[in-house]
């Protein structure tokens, strides 16, 4: 019999290569900064010196308390109780898939928004954008007042000034464009087409960068609807993606996790368990998730499409003109074998694509007709005319702003100059605008040129709704009062008009007599209108194969642009915590870069952190030219350089400042003064569309350094040198993975018992800790985990977990209680990419109890390892004797002095300052409310009632917490599975966190011949 | 810049003057000292001369009236100025100055005066009131900065609820505040006399249920 060898697991081409991470990076836990032996009074003497002095002075100040004021409500309102919070359902308004959310609201202010378990959209699931959204309303960037001329004004003054000048548009017929982002809300889209009716010559404009009105344009060539389908991923047995990153970016990704994690239950019948094939160029979230990952570059996934087509053509007896069709560029056994899975699952596959190009999105439209999935795995029920961007009218808005035809120009919610090619050419064309009207809450690239600024809400502050598609409304009300002298865009656009309306009726009218409104707020979402189903037929004549691969010139590279989890277009680019969540893939945090092939790099001469210049082929002109860090992405295709959006805003100059203010601090932001370089100069136009990909663009050295953040390497879990053994492996097992076949087959993970053999090791304090009441513990699901970071920021913001900025991370010292592990591994010569994520594991036998001198951190009588701040002296020794590698220590007093930033702390968590040590505490915080909620009751806590920040939040429902003395718990039932494990089992800590392992719908033969 | 030993002993002897500069400070208040985060005793002057022993003790007016969220929160609330009203809408004086005003007036043959207790004064003067009870034009309302006695430290989660539904009285933590005429903290409010309590009634109970209190470090510091 073969000896199989384990897998082979690694977080760095470091690691892969000289299987460990070299000192000192890895190797030193806590890198010291080495003390300069020039100054004269070193620290240590000058502390024992100033001892007796200062505690001298802190006895004498001793003997007087600080007074402290407790100031009531003149009046008290209703419904208001101090200390206990209130929740309003509300939609979230990060982005346009609009979630459903619970806004927390604690004495006033709205501190946490929580998924809304019931809404039809999200049930309960949140991203990371729209957890950190909370602080957007606390952006000291916001504006407080309308501006006119960059100057603040009053609403009036602002008012009647538009007023006298639409009254002069009005009379002499002139042109007035309004130009905004995708409009989702029916009541804006009437107030929009109410406000441009009152015009004889207007126009309402949208465009999206990441736009999807490809697949609308598709779907009015082949159905005849100009819809955008409902996928349903949880009605597919087979998902095949063409560079649809739809578990973090795509359209919704809330709730295509929520739906794709619940077509993959591997310890539910076999048939429950998706297979899911991606083809992409650069490594998305999507693509570490699935089944098979085939690297395609953007020019190529046409023709892959063409032949994928072909063959279930020639099977479902339809034709399709295949002549000229260039060969199959990707292995055709692969294909093969994707469409037989496809074949066998007609009904009962989806096939997405995410491409800007109508050709290709016609053609998946034929595949999903061919498949006969349209009415099952996606439908065009969609009551929402929801998409109508049009990038032409984008590129002809600007020529006619350019030649200065334009009488007046309203823009809301979005930011042309910084989002379009060009934005030069763009902000020049504005400005010859005769008058300029922007909403935006801030100043930025486009609204300093305006007139007047005319600050909207926040969305958390203002009424709106939101188009679900399905029929139903989701509502938005004000969860707390508006902190600024802004103002609803609604009401804004109603005095534009002639006549004030209030948002609230506004809104309310549009659904009048069609829901229920208290119940509708009150849920915040409301079933208005049935939706008839569709019975569009498919028109065969539209489709088209796409026959020729874009032949890209030897000596130049794909451009990949693509929205980052955190970032997406660069709506997240004021967030501080949305600059510091690692990217699921890269573990990056602070920077934009391009990412290349390992092949690609070599070959370039290139390696991590070089400036590389990328230029586009056609312009080649410096304009267009960035300058951007390399970093070397394992399973990125060779032909590809991919670049994230939504960096080097403004805006994000406002972060020179941030963390801790220190002598040996250097700078946070790049040459350009800002975080990250914008790619949106290689946007391009391309039969009338903006394309984010497909460009040929040079790529070459610039002899220059760009030291990135990177946290992959840290908190790494290794066998130190000095206790290996020659030819041992020192890594550790951390992730497991199986095959589905094999699971089904085993019941268990093929390394179960690994680094188990040993004799059987003994309880250590079972006299001092029975658990005779609850014992907490937490499951989590590997396979359901996509790394999509919404828990990390659920966290940072439940906990209070401070912001470090750049400079702090790269000496190791993010603060994230929560981490999320990345690991490669070997497939195939394609590599698999793994998530884990990673936090206090609440050991029974905790070694960082034993080692704290003073008692900070001791254990509690349910299993939870408390860490008392209060106590802690930092002596740091808990996190050296950590085997996980997650307590965090505090350096600094990070900086608080953001006192509107503050307002968004949790005042049920400690704020820790500087000295003392971290980590996730289980959100003990919620385990002490709910039992005080229960014992209030005289009932005991139920399986449920307690769900941590990162439970909550999870899209894929990933982490499940409960208690593990409780046989009919959820988390006891998932540890009873056959695919648990619990990390370094042999070291006999006992974590109380358990991990499923990883199952993968794969052949097992396959896998077994190749690692045999 | 100094260097080396001869620095060192330099800035050693000016801060050991220091410290015996502190130590005589330190001397004059003996008598008031105690450990950090101890303000036992701790009896502050309010804005307005409120007294316990009125309207707790003489009158009876239970504490959770006007401290209305004891019950359901981390906070037992310090009532809101409205709450006053409730009664001083109507009672402006003590009754003695107001029966004597009474008298006097029915002497000398008059309609009584409104008589307005300077204390309760500072209550209208919150509310802008003018002598008929109503408000005074263009003048702002402002509410009471009364002085916090029981300060918890902001790493303690200490909460009025659990203990109040427990059946905890009030007076176990605050002393006989219904005999106060200022109030001020009579325990010390450390945390090995919450501790010490807990194990307490762990052992006996209290009011003759066996209760659970924990005594986990995260029951409190979180």
């Amino acid at each position: 019999m073969v000896q199989k060898k384990p897998k082979d697991y690694w977080k760095s081409l470091q690691q892969r290569d000289d299987g460990t991470i070299a000192l000192p990076v890895a190797g030193d836990e806590f890198v010291e900064v080495p003390q300069d032996e020039r100054r004269g009074v070193s620290r240590r003497d000058f502390l024992a010196a100033a001892g007796f002095t200062f505690g001298s002075m802190a006895l004498t100040g001793c003997t007087r308390a600080p007074v402290e004021k407790a100031i009531p409500y003149l009046v008290q309102p209703e419904a208001i109780i101090p200390g206990r919070a209130t929740y309003y359902a509300s939609t979230c308004g990060a982005c346009s898939a609009g979630c459903g959310i619970l806004a927390k609201n604690r004495d006033g202010r709205t501190i946490k928004l929580e998924g809304n378990p019931d809404h039809p959209i999200s049930r309960g699931g949140l991203c990371a954008i729209g957890q950190a959204s909370v602080l957007g309303l606390y952006d000291s960037n916001r504006l407080r007042n309308s501006l006119h001329k960059n100057a603040p004004s009053t609403w009036a003054e602002s008012d009647s000034q538009i007023a006298a000048r639409l009254d002069v548009i009005r009379s002499n017929k002139g042109a007035v464009r309004v130009l905004t982002g995708p409009i989702t809300s029916p009541t804006a889209r009437r107030a929009v087409d109410s406000f441009v009716k009152t015009f004889p010559d207007a126009q309402h404009i949208t465009y999206d960068v990441l736009s999807s009105a490809a697949i609308v344009q598709a779907h009015e060539r082949t159905h005849e609807r100009r819809v955008l389908p409902r996928y349903r991923f949880d009605k597919a047995e087979v998902i095949v993606s063409f560079d649809a990153d739809f578990l973090g970016t795509w359209i919704s990704p809330v709730a295509f996790a929520m739906d794709w994690s619940a077509g993959r239950r591997a310890d539910a019948a076999p048939d429950q368990f998706s297979y899911h094939a991606q083809f992409e160029g650069r490594v998305s979230v999507t693509g570490a998730k699935a089944d098979r990952r085939v690297r395609v570059a953007p020019g190529e996934a046409g023709v892959v499409m063409s032949h994928l087509a072909s063959r279930l053509a020639q099977r479902a007896g339809e034709a399709l003109d295949t002549t000229g069709l260039a060969p199959c560029p990707i292995d055709s056994h692969v294909l093969d074998d994707v469409a037989n899975r496809l074949w066998h699952a007609r009904g009962k596959s989806l096939v997405v694509c995410g491409s800007q190009s109508a050709d290709e999105q016609v053609l998946c439209n034929f595949l999903n007709h061919l498949l006969g999935n349209y009415g099952q795995s996606l439908d065009l029920e969609d009551s929402a005319d929801r998409i109508c961007h049009d990038d032409e009218a984008v590129q002809s808005l600007i020529q006619e702003l350019a030649s200065g035809s334009v009488a007046a120009l309203f823009v809301h919610g979005v930011n042309p100059v910084y989002d379009l090619p060009n934005g030069a050419a763009v902000e020049n064309a504005i400005s010859k605008a005769h008058m300029f009207v922007s909403l935006a809450d801030r100043v930025d690239e486009t609204s300093k040129l305006a007139t007047f600024v005319c600050p909207d809400h926040h969305f958390l502050e203002a009424w709106g709704d939101h188009d679900v598609g399905d029929g139903s409304i989701s509502f938005f009300q004000p969860t707390m009062r508006p902190l600024h002298d802004t103002r609803s865009m609604l009401e804004s656009l109603s005095i534009w008009s002639g006549k004030l309306r209030l948002a609230q009726d506004l809104v309310r009218e549009t659904t009048q007599g069609r829901v229920l409104w208290d119940e509708a707020i009150h849920n915040g979402f409301a079933k208005a209108t049935s939706v008839a189903v569709a019975t569009a037929s498919f028109r065969s004549g539209s489709v088209k194969a796409v026959l020729g691969i874009e032949q890209v010139p030897a000596d130049k590279l794909t451009l990949v642009l693509y929205p980052k989890v955190s970032m997406l277009d660069g709506r997240g680019a004021s967030n501080p915590w949305l600059q510091e969540m690692p990217d699921p893939i890269s573990k990056v945090v602070w920077d934009n870069y391009a990412s290349l092939s390992e092949a690609t790099a070599a070959r370039l001469n290139v390696g991590a952190g070089d400036v590389v210049r990328i230029g586009l082929s056609e312009a080649d002109g410096a304009a267009n030219a960035l300058e951007l860090p390399v970093l070397i992405q394992p399973g990125q295709h060779d032909q590809v350089v991919a670049i994230a959006l939504g960096y080097g805003k403004e805006e994000s100059a406002r972060f020179a400042k941030l963390g801790p203010q220190w002598i040996e601090r250097k700078e946070l932001l790049g040459e350009n003064g800002l975080v990250g370089t914008s790619a949106a100069g290689l946007l391009s136009y391309r039969d009338g569309t903006l394309r984010l990909s497909g460009a040929s663009v040079t790529v070459s050295a610039t002899r220059r350094k760009h030291q990135l953040a990177c946290t992959q390497d840290y908190h790494n879990i290794e066998v130190p040198e000095s206790l290996t053994v020659l030819g041992m492996d020192r890594r550790r097992p951390m992730v497991q993975e199986t095959t589905l076949a094999g699971y089904k087959r085993d019941g268990k993970l093929p390394q179960h018992g690994h680094g188990t053999h040993h004799p059987d090791l003994g309880e250590l304090w079972a006299d001092d800790h029975k658990y005779e009441g609850h014992h907490w513990g937490m499951a989590v699901d590997l396979t359901a985990c996509t790394g999509c970071s919404a828990c990390v920021v659920a966290c940072q913001i439940e906990n209070n977990v401070p912001v470090v900025g750049r400079d702090e991370v790269q000496r190791k010292r993010i603060m994230h209680w929560l981490r999320i592990d990345r690991y490669y591994c070997d497939n195939d010569g394609d590599v698999d990419v793994l998530h884990q994520p990673m936090m206090c594991q609440h050991c029974d036998h905790a070694p960082c109890e034993t080692v704290c001198p003073v008692l900070a951190t001791v254990h509690g009588e349910e299993g939870l390892n408390q860490q008392a701040y209060n106590r802690c002296v930092g002596t740091r020794y808990c996190a050296n004797n950590c085997p996980y590698k997650v307590r965090r220590f505090n350096w600094f007093e990070y900086a608080r002095d953001d006192t509107l930033a503050n307002q968004a702390l949790n005042p049920d968590v400690t704020v820790r300052s500087r000295g003392v040590m971290e980590k996730c505490s289980f959100c003990v915080q919620r385990i002490e409310a709910a039992r005080l909620e229960s014992k209030q009751q005289g009932r005991s806590i139920a399986d449920g009632d307690i769900q941590p920040a990162c439970q909550q939040s999870c899209p894929a429902r990933a982490i499940v917490f409960g208690d593990m003395n409780d046989p009919e718990s959820a988390v006891s039932k998932l540890m009873a599975r056959g695919r648990h494990y619990r990390l370094l089992e042999e070291t006999n800590v006992r974590p109380s966190v358990g991990y499923l392992g990883l199952v993968r719908n794969r052949d097992e033969n396959k896998d077994q011949s190749h690692h045999g | 810049m100094l260097t080396g030993k001869k620095g060192l002993r330099n800035l050693t002897a000016v801060l050991l003057i220091g410290a015996a500069f502190n130590a005589a400070l330190l001397a004059t208040r003996l008598g008031a000292f105690h450990l950090p985060g101890n303000h036992q005793g701790y009896a502050p002057k309010q804005p307005i001369a409120y007294s316990h022993r009125l309207h707790a003790g003489e009158l009876l007016i239970d504490c959770q009236y006007c401290h209305y969220s004891a019950s359901t929160s981390r906070h037992a609330g310090i009532p809101a100025a409205s709450v006053c009203m409730n009664c001083h809408k109507f009672v402006t004086d003590t009754l003695g100055s107001v029966r004597a005003e009474d008298e006097k007036a029915e002497e000398e043959g008059r309609k009584p005066r409104r008589m307005v207790s300077p204390e309760l004064q500072k209550l209208y003067d919150a509310f802008a009131l003018d002598e008929e009870m109503k408000p005074k034009p263009g003048e702002q309302q402002s509410p009471i900065e009364w002085i916090k006695v029981h300060n918890l430290p902001d790493y303690v989660y200490f909460n009025h609820s659990t203990h109040v539904t427990a059946g905890v009285a009030c007076q176990k933590c605050h002393g006989a505040v219904e005999t106060m005429e200022r109030v001020s903290q009579v325990e010390d409010l450390s945390m090995g006399w919450c501790v010490n309590c807990h194990r307490d009634v762990n052992r006996v109970g209290l009011g003759g249920k066996s209760v659970d209190a924990s005594l986990d470090c995260a029951a409190c510091h979180y």
